[in-house]
């Protein structure tokens, strides 16, 4: 089926709010609310030392320190490689050396495991969960 | 249309033809349908951990359960594939050439799949599965016995329609049909999703099966 140029145009405008939403299921590999308990809320402010762009959640390394200066490294995990990059992440949007605040859900079994859905940097700018889109809730 | 006459289906879709939160949510089912199990598979349902479910294990899903990453159909002369992006990244192919399912098959996640089209619906009719998969994530369970017929209908550039009758009288009173659609990616192509590479949440699951949102 050939598709005009004009076409193309109008159905990637189209699509494209309908290929953000349809990303909305997020938990594509498992119950998200059989790992993450999304009734707590964790606000870590930190260093990231890691990022993982790796399936099928990718995902980063943390590293918080205490006030009273003990330092604790959390995961922190994201949407799949593909849907974040199809939402306007980049190889680069969030690396090693990153000082960001990242809030999110932590794990129900108590270990230094969460789920980021947003990152806040120093600048203010912001990347979520599934999307580098400010915007997108 | 392609050269042979019979419809394109080519793009990337995401979508698929059943509710893969609970199988038995009426707003997937054709209406009046309804899922109505076996007392053996009732029980099951009530027992699953989310632990244990394939699909989070990185293994096949199954007909017709989907997931939110795309998927192709790749038609070429006597045979289609469906190729998928994830959850897992894996193909089915599509018998188009006229023969029958063979009379001995060792059981398999996507058992055989022959198609013919009705019109502008391609129409896929699949046995020989294994009793593994998981229709949904609340555990819906299925045995060798399944029967699946398929029915994709590229109703415009940018839609399709699916709809999958389901016959397992192993586990299921009777057939009951699944409804869903596709809308197409444009300008976008499959991304590789390696599941197995670094599945580390599978050591952070606990409880019963259920939806993705945590609604049972």
């Amino acid at each position: 089926m050939k598709e005009s140029g004009v076409m193309k145009l109008i159905l990637r405008m189209a699509v494209t709010a309908a290929g953000l939403l349809a990303a909305l299921p997020v938990f594509a590999h498992h119950s998200g609310a059989a790992v993450f308990d999304t009734t707590k809320k964790l606000e870590l402010k930190g260093v990231v030392t890691k990022m993982e762009w790796t399936n099928p959640h990718a995902h980063f390394y943390l590293e918080v320190k205490d006030a009273d200066g003990t330092v604790t490294s959390w995961n922190l995990e994201l949407a799949s490689p593909s849907i974040l990059l199809r939402n306007g992440w980049k190889r680069d949007s969030l690396k090693a050396g990153d000082v960001v605040t990242v809030d999110g859900s932590p794990a129900k079994d108590n270990s230094k495991f969460g789920i980021a859905q947003s990152i806040v940097f120093a600048d203010g700018h912001k990347l979520n969960f599934l999307s580098a889109y400010e915007d997108l809730k | 249309m392609m050269a042979d006459g019979t419809p394109d289906l080519s793009g990337v879709w995401l979508g698929s033809g059943s509710n893969d939160a609970d199988i038995a949510n009426p707003r997937g089912l054709k209406a009046g349908d309804s899922v109505v199990m076996l007392p053996w598979a009732e029980q099951l349902v009530k027992t699953r951990q989310s632990k244990d479910d394939p699909e989070s294990n990185c293994l096949p899903a199954g007909i017709p359960r989907g997931s939110p990453y795309p998927w192709r159909f790749a038609q070429t002369p006597g045979i289609y594939f469906i190729v998928y992006e994830g959850n897992i990244h894996s193909w089915r192919q599509i018998f188009m050439d006229g023969r029958k399912h063979p009379a001995d098959m060792i059981p398999s996640w996507y058992g055989h799949s022959i198609g013919h089209w009705e019109g502008k619906t391609l129409v896929v009719d699949t046995v020989g599965f294994n009793d593994k998969f998981w229709f949904d994530y609340k555990g819906h369970p299925h045995t060798e016995q399944l029967h699946t017929v398929e029915r994709y209908t590229r109703t415009d550039l940018g839609n399709m329609t699916i709809e999958v009758t389901i016959t397992d009288p192993g586990a299921y009173a009777k057939p009951f049909t699944t409804v869903g659609r596709a809308r197409i990616m444009a300008g976008q192509d499959l991304m590789e999703y390696i599941c197995q590479e670094d599945n580390f949440d599978l050591g952070h699951i606990s409880g019963p099966a259920k939806g993705p949102g945590g609604a049972q």
